[in-house]
Parts: structure tokens; C-alpha cells; sequence
């Protein structure tokens, strides 16, 4: 077991990859063979993460180096920077990567039955698994380059699995703007990592921080690097693009992306806290976030009570809910400079942050999952067109109604234990971001009130009478998340304490992320 | 292993709540146990009554998704009419916005930096 722990880095990568190029070979041969191939190797990579978690608590940050003698070998002897390919995992990176794969895990069970009628399964299966590998890879790198290799083969993988159902329209038009939405973030970054080592001749994320002058071209490429990221997390004014493509995706699909925001988002929180952590302007670059981090919120919301279509009724509010985590942070980053209001509130807003994540990844995919369900069922997505739906599917309704007390943050459920920590600590930066969280809160719960009133309740109407629940698959993958939102609700303490915590003090931390590759910072 | 969550200024514990819920459940149920024991499902007793007046069909008594909360965006037309505008769904508009936005931070830190 210590072994495997040791190679866990890249096997949670390695494992995904290798089932994704398995996948069509097996699938020409049978279909269930390919299905427990996906759900079997998708396990094991749970199995992994939370044993990786488990070591990363006892023993530190966790380095891997691929090519080297030793894993943890950053740098090879005649060397003082590293050149090889180093994996590099602490708690923020590993909290995401336990998200990662249980949604993964979710999303893959819940496409058994919701894709079943499709054609071209093979190829969705092989996709979502590259996808899966792309986020793995975005999470454990240790270095710039490769954050902008894997992000693409996240991008790309989730832009051809938005335009699957080649039969709609719209998935093709939704596929191509996050195709090109996806290409020019990318190519940001890839402008952004060039500035860098064109000045620093390296790519390295902990040699970068220790050397980085934070020069002019060092702050353009920081706000290239910013940009990018929050274009891809559906940032106010950047999201434009978010519910046109998220709301045509199969709703396994959609799940998927929504952490793959995350990704972005911790992506985002890499380059700020860690590559330019020892020289950032905190101040000013917190600000930006919170204000856009307000933004998003708002609009979001406000965008959110106005649909009729129901994809794009949740997408709006995935776009809504991410300001929540962009402020937590946001007020973090903004005191970073500053222990005592870090140890005062700084702390606190940014676990709440991080928390309002781990719950996000939880309820969002499942609201998605409950809407992929009312399209099973009906054939639309169009609000307008459904009603007392709840006689039919008690399942669902059952679920729709976990997920919108938990984004609404009603207690007892999850959404509240994260949205209190934040309204508590960022109330201390400035009172306007608690007022308008609350605000939003409200909002949320009459939206969804209205969105559920319009789908479940009400008699029976004569179009949906005769129809069934949706399939075992698709309640399994809602129930796992359903079981996530109820365990974090019980155990708010362990998770903050276990999981919440450590990646806000990783990202706190810029010290040891840089010594855990290049030694003692001289 | 606790239940308490405590935030460093208050704390919370969701058992308490889920306890409350419970109770108020079980004395929900125990009204309802002791109410009319006449009714019978399925039959004339558990028709609409509405004033006499014909009770329309079931698809024209739903409210639909577009009749819920007219007020609210009568009284914020004009906010919905700035805030739609820019959702054109027209992928050039939205890598114009991306550039803006790009352009407005790095000028942002620039002047950020020499003001420091």
C-alpha cells in the first residue's frame, strides 16, 4: 500500500488515461464490459485520492517527479532548478481532487441510463474519461506548462462532449463557443507562461515563486493568467458564454463542468496565492476579484429568476453561486499581506470559500442531474411546458428539493454551514458583501421555489400521465451527491477541520509548497 | 467526532435542527392522525370545490413559470433591460468583453504599481 501511495500521483492521472483509450476497444467488444471498465477504474481512482488525501494529512505535501531515480527527486544532481516533470500535490490541490473524483464517479453512473438511446457511446465514455484525466492533471501539476496541456485536454474533451448529441442544434452552437471561448483562455495562458520564461527561463511553479521580481510583463501575465481563468470559471462579465453551452450538454455532462469551473478556479487560486504569492499586490488584485466576485453574484442571480428554459434557469445560478467562493477568497487575498487580519478574518473568509466549493460540487451537479432527469421524462427543457411532475417522479423530486435547500443555504443543509462562515468573516472586511450575499440567498430560494412549483406541483397534466421515474442509474448518481450533501451536513466540523482548513492554510503557505521542491528557501 | 461547526464568532449544530424538524414532523402527524376519519380518496369527496363555478381542466389550473413573479420584473424592467442587452449570444461580442476586461486588469496592476 505505501508503494501505491508513493505512485498515487500519477496513477490517479494514468489510470483515467488508460481506461479512455481502452474504452473504444473494449466497447466494439461489449458494451457492460466497457461500462464496468468506466465505473470500475473511475472507483479505484476514488479509492487513490482519499488514500493520497489520508498521507498528504500525515505526511506533508507530496512530491513526484516523473523520469527520476526516487519519486521525490525534484532536482536531478548538476542541477539547481528543476527540469523533469514534477507532480505536486498538497491540501488544496488534493481537497480539489477528492471533489473531482466523486463527481467524476456520479457523473460517470448517472450517464449509464441518460445517454443509453444515444449512438457513438464509446467515444462519449472515452471523452469523459480524458476529461476526468485533464482535471487530475490540472490539480497535480507542478509546473506551468503543463497546467496549460492539461487544461486543454480538459477544454477540449469538454467541448466535444457539450455538441454530443449531434441530433440538437444547439449542442453544436454550444460545443463551438466553448471550443473557442476554451482556445483563447488557452491561448492566454500559453501567452502568459512565455512571458514568464522568457524572463525566468524556467516553468516550474515552485522555482517561479521563489525567483519571480514581479516586474511589468510579471503583472500582464498575472492579469492574462487572471482573466483566463475567470473567463473559464463564468466570472461576471465573462459569462456570457456559460449557459449557452452548459445548458445543451447532457446533464452528466454539464455536472462535469460545473467542476470543471473549480478547476479553473483552482487554477486561478495557484497563480495568485502561490506562483505570485511572495510579490503580489493583495490588496488591489483581492479587490478586482471581489468586486467581479459581487458582480457575479447579483447578476447571476437576478439573470437566474428570469428563465423559463431549466438548464439554463441552473446555469445561471452555478454563474451566481461561484461568487460566493470568489469573495471568500477574494477578502483572503486582500489581507494577505496582513497576519492579523488574516488570523482575524482573512482565515475564515477563505475556508468559507473553499468550503462553498466542496458544497457546490455537491448540490450544483445534483440540481443538474434532477433537470437532465425532467428532460428524460418530458423531452424539454422548457419550464413553460411542465408541471405536476412530482406525482410521477418522487425520486427527483425528492432530490430537486435536497439541492435547492442546500444552494439556497437553508438550514440544516451544507449550502448554510459554508454561506455562514463567509457572511461572518467578510462582514469584517466590509458589510456590503454580507448584505449582498443575504440578498442573493433570498433570491435563490425564490427561484428555484418558482422553478419547482412550475415543474413538480400542481395536478397531474394530461401530456406526462403514464410516463416512469427515470432509470436506477440516474437516481444512483443523484443519491451519491444527495449522500455527500447530507454527510457534510451533519459533519461540518470533521470536513472544515480535515479537509477545509488544510487548503486554505496550503494556500496560505507559500513557503512550504516551494520547499517541498526546491529545499530550504536560501 | 462533533456535529458542532464553529465558526469562531458563533456555532452551529445541524443535529439540533434536524431534532426540531423531527418533532415538529411527528406532531404535524399526530394533528393529522386525529383529523376527519369520513374522508375517502378517489371518490366525489376529493373534488374541487370552487364556488359552484365549473373547475377548469387540469392544464389550464397550472401556473405556468411565465406568470410567477410578473411583478417583481414589471417593478425591474428597466434593470432587466441593461442587464439583457449584453447577452446577445453572439460568440464575437463575448471575446469582446474578454478582451476588455483583459486590457482593464493588467492597466489596473500597471497603475496599481506605480502608484505604489
Amino acid at each position: 500500500l505505501a508503494s501505491l501511495i508513493t505512485q498515487s500521483p500519477i496513477l490517479i492521472i494514468a489510470i483515467p488515461l488508460a481506461a479512455a483509450f481502452l474504452t473504444p476497444f473494449i466497447g466494439m467488444v461489449s458494451q457492460k464490459a466497457r461500462n464496468t471498465l468506466v465505473i470500475v477504474s473511475l472507483t479505484f481512482v476514488v479509492f487513490l485520492v482519499f488514500a493520497l488525501a489520508r498521507d498528504i494529512s500525515i505526511n506533508g505535501i507530496h512530491v513526484y517527479t516523473l523520469g527520476a531515480t526516487a519519486p521525490d527527486l525534484a532536482i536531478p544532481g548538476g542541477f539547481i532548478v528543476p527540469v523533469r516533470i514534477i507532480l505536486e500535490v498538497d491540501g488544496m490541490s488534493v481537497f480539489f481532487s477528492i471533489i473531482w473524483s466523486i463527481v467524476s464517479l456520479a457523473a460517470a453512473i448517472y450517464s449509464l441510463s441518460h445517454i443509453a438511446s444515444e449512438t457513438g457511446q464509446n467515444r462519449f465514455y472515452t471523452l469523459l474519461l480524458l476529461m476526468v484525466t485533464g482535471g487530475f492533471g490540472l490539480m497535480f501539476t507542478g509546473d506551468l506548462f503543463n497546467l496549460f496541456v492539461f487544461l486543454e485536454i480538459a477544454s477540449i474533451s469538454g467541448a466535444a462532449l457539450i455538441a454530443y448529441r449531434t441530433k440538437f442544434a444547439d449542442t453544436q452552437e454550444g460545443g463551438f463557443k466553448y471550443l473557442v471561448v476554451s482556445a483563447i483562455a488557452s491561448l492566454m495562458v500559453l501567452f502568459a507562461i512565455g512571458l514568464l520564461y522568457a524572463q525566468y527561463n524556467a516553468l516550474n511553479i515552485a522555482y517561479l515563486a521563489q525567483v519571480i521580481q514581479y516586474t511589468t510583463l510579471d503583472k500582464i501575465a498575472l492579469a492574462l493568467f487572471l482573466i483566463a481563468f475567470t473567463m473559464k470559471t463564468g466570472m461576471v462579465p465573462l459569462h456570457l458564454w456559460f449557459p449557452d453551452s452548459y445548458s445543451v450538454a447532457p446533464a452528466s455532462i454539464t455536472g462535469m463542468l460545473v467542476i470543471t469551473s473549480h478547476a479553473c478556479m483552482y487554477a486561478a487560486f495557484r497563480i495568485c496565492f502561490t506562483l505570485y504569492g511572495g510579490v503580489i499586490d493583495a490588496p488591489v488584485v483581492g479587490w478586482i476579484i471581489i468586486v467581479f466576485g459581487l458582480l457575479t453574484m447579483f447578476v447571476g442571480v437576478t439573470m437566474a429568476v428570469y428563465q423559463k428554459d431549466v438548464m439554463r434557469f441552473m446555469s445561471y445560478h452555478a454563474v451566481s453561486q461561484l461568487g460566493y467562493m470568489w469573495i471568500g477568497v477574494g477578502v483572503g487575498l486582500a489581507v494577505l499581506g496582513n497576519a492579523d487580519l488574516i488570523a482575524t478574518y482573512g482565515r475564515e473568509a477563505m475556508s468559507g470559500g473553499i468550503f462553498h466549493i466542496l458544497n457546490h460540487a455537491m448540490y450544483k451537479p445534483l440540481l443538474f442531474f434532477t433537470g437532465g432527469a425532467l428532460f428524460h421524462y418530458t423531452g424539454t427543457r422548457d419550464l413553460t411546458k411542465m408541471g405536476g411532475l412530482a406525482h410521477k417522479m418522487k425520486w427527483t423530486t425528492i432530490l430537486y428539493m435536497i439541492g435547492t435547500l442546500s444552494i439556497s443555504g437553508i438550514p440544516p443543509l451544507n449550502g448554510f454551514s459554508s454561506k455562514i462562515l463567509i457572511y461572518e468573516s467578510v462582514y469584517q472586511f466590509h458589510p456590503i458583501l454580507t448584505i449582498t450575499g443575504i440578498i442573493v440567498s433570498i433570491l435563490t430560494l425564490a427561484s428555484f421555489t418558482k422553478a419547482f412549483h412550475s415543474a413538480f406541483m400542481g395536478a397531474e397534466l394530461p401530456e406526462y400521465k403514464g410516463g416512469r421515474e427515470v432509470p436506477r442509474s440516474m437516481i444512483i448518481g443523484m443519491v451519491i451527491l444527495a449522500a455527500g450533501i447530507v454527510f457534510i451536513t451533519l459533519f461540518p466540523s470533521l470536513v472544515l477541520d480535515r479537509a477545509i482548513h488544510p487548503a486554505a492554510d496550503a494556500l496560505l503557505n507559500q513557503g512550504a509548497y516551494i520547499n517541498a521542491v526546491m529545499g530550504a528557501i536560501p | 467526532m462533533t456535529f458542532i461547526l464553529d465558526s469562531g464568532y458563533a456555532f452551529w449544530n445541524p443535529l439540533i435542527w434536524i431534532i426540531v424538524f423531527i418533532v415538529v414532523m411527528l406532531i404535524v402527524y399526530f394533528f393529522r392522525r386525529r383529523g376527519q376519519k369520513g374522508y375517502k380518496k378517489d371518490t366525489e369527496q376529493a373534488q374541487i370545490f370552487l364556488c359552484g363555478e365549473e373547475v377548469p381542466e387540469a392544464e389550464e389550473r397550472h401556473i405556468r413559470v411565465g406568470n410567477i413573479y410578473w411583478g417583481f420584473f414589471e417593478t425591474l424592467k428597466e434593470y432587466y433591460n441593461v442587464i439583457l442587452k449584453p447577452h446577445t449570444g453572439i460568440i464575437n461580442d463575448y471575446i469582446l468583453w474578454f478582451v476588455v476586461a483583459t486590457a482593464i486588469s493588467a492597466i489596473t496592476l500597471l497603475i496599481a504599481g506605480l502608484v505604489k
